[in-house]
């Protein structure tokens, strides 16, 4: 258990700062899918039309590509599509993009897509009335999205949003394979050097089953404060 | 930011080889999650209270685990144990394709694992009973009652589980496996064309996992016949003979498979 020491004679801190990168990686690269999924979510509300028909179009390839493809994508091709995106605005610029920022825009985009049909689904099953209501009382449109609809949609997607959270955490994995020092890349280069692959890829698997148990524990204790309201037979 | 078309017509032959090892592998894990997968979860559901907790073990751990770190597990982690090393298992565990199946099989086996036993809990008493009465031996009971309603039940988990993991396979680049994204970055770091070979490889991946899901919805649709599934075709007969192409495009365009857990 000496290698597992924190300082110069074990990897304790090396392994901790990969759990940390990890950990970043799936928070900033969840919250962003959450956001864009929203949005898409509300844009793409009707099942007809243009949005619509982006919309699925998008969907269809975020889904059908592997993650770790759109990873390389931006991490190879960023520079040059941030570019193409600035022309328009007069900004001749080439940004150089990191791996990390590669990766949190690259799985963002792939799981927008599975957060916004989840809350779409759940949108349409906020009871009508609630809308009629708010409508009635001539509420200001933004605050009906925000203060009426959005948080009993985001209660009835929670359980499918906690789902998504852990898939994503775990495909979090696949960056050590485009060059990032997360958790996986360090447990690699630690029982590499010592040999001992059992110890360190434990300690991960340990990491990823603890830390997705933690998480759901939580996400469960924060769902029944937001079912306080509901009357159990309707939850 | 461009596309080129010579270069992703050049650069064929490799990624079609390389789509072919994803297909290999994909075939493989499928055909060793269903036989592990099945016998994890009878040991999973049995009444031993022992063997209870090691098939639960075993979802939880192989489950938990991105399948990234069970490849480096079995790839770099088995051979340090002597009876892997000293026997002719050696053989077996030498080949990264072996490693890189058994991996991924372990993972995939584990959703089954769950997939199934949910699947067999949901299996409504009464035909069971039925069959129980009318003096069925218990093994036949399972077979040819209980397993037949399961699958068509489980079915739809397990094609989402499916399409997550054929997208999962990329990860069998860490064990130096030369799939159909480690073809497509090969070709990348010849060329330093960051578009052509990714994009060309995510159509491929693209078309791939697309015909798994028409292939796994008209399974769907065999098996569940009885219950007349789906959406009818509400035109008039005329309409429906004239454009049969229509009812396939309707079906492509509907919502993709979300991930399950």
């Amino acid at each position: 258990m000496g290698l597992l020491a924190y300082g110069a004679d074990g990897y304790g801190d090396e392994l901790l700062a990969g759990a940390w990168v990890t950990v970043q990686l799936a928070v900033f690269a969840y919250a962003l899918a959450a956001v864009l999924g929203t949005l898409m979510a509300i844009l793409t509300l009707k099942p007809r039309g243009v949005r619509w028909a982006v919309g699925r179009v998008y969907a269809s390839v975020a889904t059908g590509v592997p993650s770790l493809l759109v990873i390389f994508l931006l991490y190879y091709g960023g520079t040059e599509i941030v570019h193409a995106l600035l022309v328009p605005f007069g900004v001749d610029e080439r940004p150089s993009i990191s791996p990390f920022w590669a990766a949190v825009a690259a799985l963002a985009f792939v799981y927008t897509p599975y957060l916004a049909d989840l809350l779409r689904g759940a949108i349409h099953n906020v009871p009508k009335g609630q809308l009629e209501a708010a409508e009635a009382l001539s509420v200001p449109r933004r605050q009906i999205w925000l203060g009426v609809l959005l948080p009993q949609a985001l209660r009835i997607a929670y359980p499918g949003f906690v789902n998504i959270w852990v898939v994503l955490l775990k495909d979090t994995a696949l960056v050590s394979l485009a060059g990032l020092t997360d958790l996986i890349a360090a447990a690699k280069v630690a029982s590499g050097s010592t040999r001992e692959p059992f110890l360190f890829y434990g300690v991960v698997v340990v990491f990823f089953v603890l830390f997705a148990a933690a998480t759901i524990r939580l996400a469960n204790r924060h769902a029944r404060r937001l079912d306080r309201g509901v009357r159990p037979s309707e939850a | 930011m461009s596309f080129d078309f010579a270069l992703a017509w050049d650069s064929m032959p490799a990624l079609l080889n390389g789509a072919w090892m994803t297909v290999l592998i994909t075939a493989s894990v499928m055909a060793v999650g269903a036989v592990l997968g099945f016998g994890m979860c009878l040991v999973r559901m049995s009444r031993n209270r022992v063997l209870a907790a090691v098939g639960a073990a075993y979802v939880a751990v192989f489950r938990g685990a991105p399948s990234i770190v069970l490849l480096y597990l079995v790839y770099a982690g088995l051979p340090q144990l002597s009876i892997v090393r000293d026997t002719p298992l050696w053989v077996l565990f030498a080949s990264p394709l072996f490693c890189a199946i058994l991996g991924l099989g372990l993972n995939h086996s584990a959703y089954v694992v769950e997939i199934l036993r949910g699947a067999l809990s949901a299996v409504p008493p009464g035909p069971v009973e039925a069959a129980l009465a009318l003096g069925l031996s218990p093994r036949l009971v399972f077979l040819k009652v209980r397993l037949p309603i399961a699958v068509r039940y489980g079915l739809k988990a397990y094609q989402n589980e499916v399409l997550i993991f054929l997208k999962s396979t990329v990860a069998v680049g860490a064990v130096t496996i030369a799939d159909l994204t480690g073809a497509a970055n090969e070709i990348f770091s010849m060329t330093y064309d960051p578009f052509t070979p990714l994009v060309t490889a995510g159509a491929m991946y693209w078309a791939m996992t697309n015909s798994l899901r028409l292939a796994f919805e008209a399974l769907d649709r065999r098996l569940n016949r009885h219950l007349a599934a789906g959406v009818p075709d509400s035109r008039p007969a005329t309409a429906r003979r004239a454009d049969p192409g229509s009812a396939l495009f309707r079906r492509l365009r509907r919502s993709p498979a979300k991930p399950a857990e």
